[in-house]
């Protein structure tokens, strides 16, 4: 289950930095 | 590492196809770009360039918003509606959150229930709404997120139109956003309902999204 748990966090990772990123790309007005 | 493969294959082989899916999207989405470009007689714009600007973030999150609104409206919906015949449904009469003893809570937790399951209290209840609290929670996140991105891109237009560019909260009454945001919903609205009644009559041998083969579409809330 270790393994499964580390997919499971890679995709929260993904989402949340997916977030951020395009947050971010608002806010700098890119 | 096989083993690691093979037991997790689903999350695996669909992580893998997003990244695919995404690398597509920004090259076929770079090319529209700069056709635009083109076509408004102005210099096109690098790879690097497209997939760091709101354009992108904006096309990026709007999809993933309606997904997560999907899910969580799915998965909420599903606990208190229900489609007789339908493989994604409960059984008539078996609408709600059920009791401790069907969903293993409270004095009938197992041995090896996760620990929130033990705790009682409010941790048990917040666990026992963690799946749809989580889609909801990135709903609004990446709507949010998507809202700005919207709102950078759309005042890109406006200053290369010579325009003034407007607030956030301008841009949440602009047509823009909300004409981004129901065009992803409409169609995650028709895909739920569509797989909700489809399964009722039609069937797809070994997958857990249907009915068995031969069972009778009458039957409800069975997985083969």
């Amino acid at each position: 289950m270790r393994q499964v748990r580390a997919i499971y966090v890679a995709y929260l990772v993904v989402i949340l930095v997916g977030v951020v990123y395009c947050t971010a790309l608002g806010l700098l007005g890119r | 590492m096989r083993r690691f493969f093979s037991q997790n294959s689903l999350s695996l082989a669909f992580g893998a196809l997003f990244l695919a899916t995404l690398v597509a999207q920004a090259l076929s989405g770079l090319a529209d770009f700069n056709d635009q470009r083109v076509t408004d007689g102005l210099q096109q714009i690098s790879l690097l360039r497209y997939v760091t600007s709101a354009t992108f973030g904006v096309d990026v999150m709007e999809n993933w918003q309606s997904e997560y609104l999907q899910f969580f409206l799915y998965i909420f919906g599903t606990v208190w509606l229900i489609q007789l015949g339908s493989s994604e449904s409960k059984k008539p009469g078996e609408t709600g959150t059920e009791t401790d003893k069907e969903q293993k809570v409270g004095n009938y937790a197992l041995n090896d229930s996760p620990a929130w399951v033990h705790a009682g209290g409010w941790r048990t209840s917040l666990y026992s709404r963690s799946l749809g609290l989580l889609m909801g929670a990135l709903f609004l996140l990446t709507w949010a997120a998507s809202s700005v991105s919207g709102w950078a891109a759309f005042n890109s237009e406006q200053l290369m139109n010579h325009e003034d560019p407007i607030t956030w909260l301008g841009y949440l009454g602009q047509g823009d956003f909300w004409s981004r945001t129901f065009q992803n919903w409409q169609s995650e609205m028709l895909a739920v309902g569509s797989m909700a009644i489809f399964s009722v009559y039609l069937r797809q041998r070994g997958s857990p999204e249907s009915k068995p083969v031969g069972a009778p579409h009458a039957t409800t809330g069975q997985t083969g």
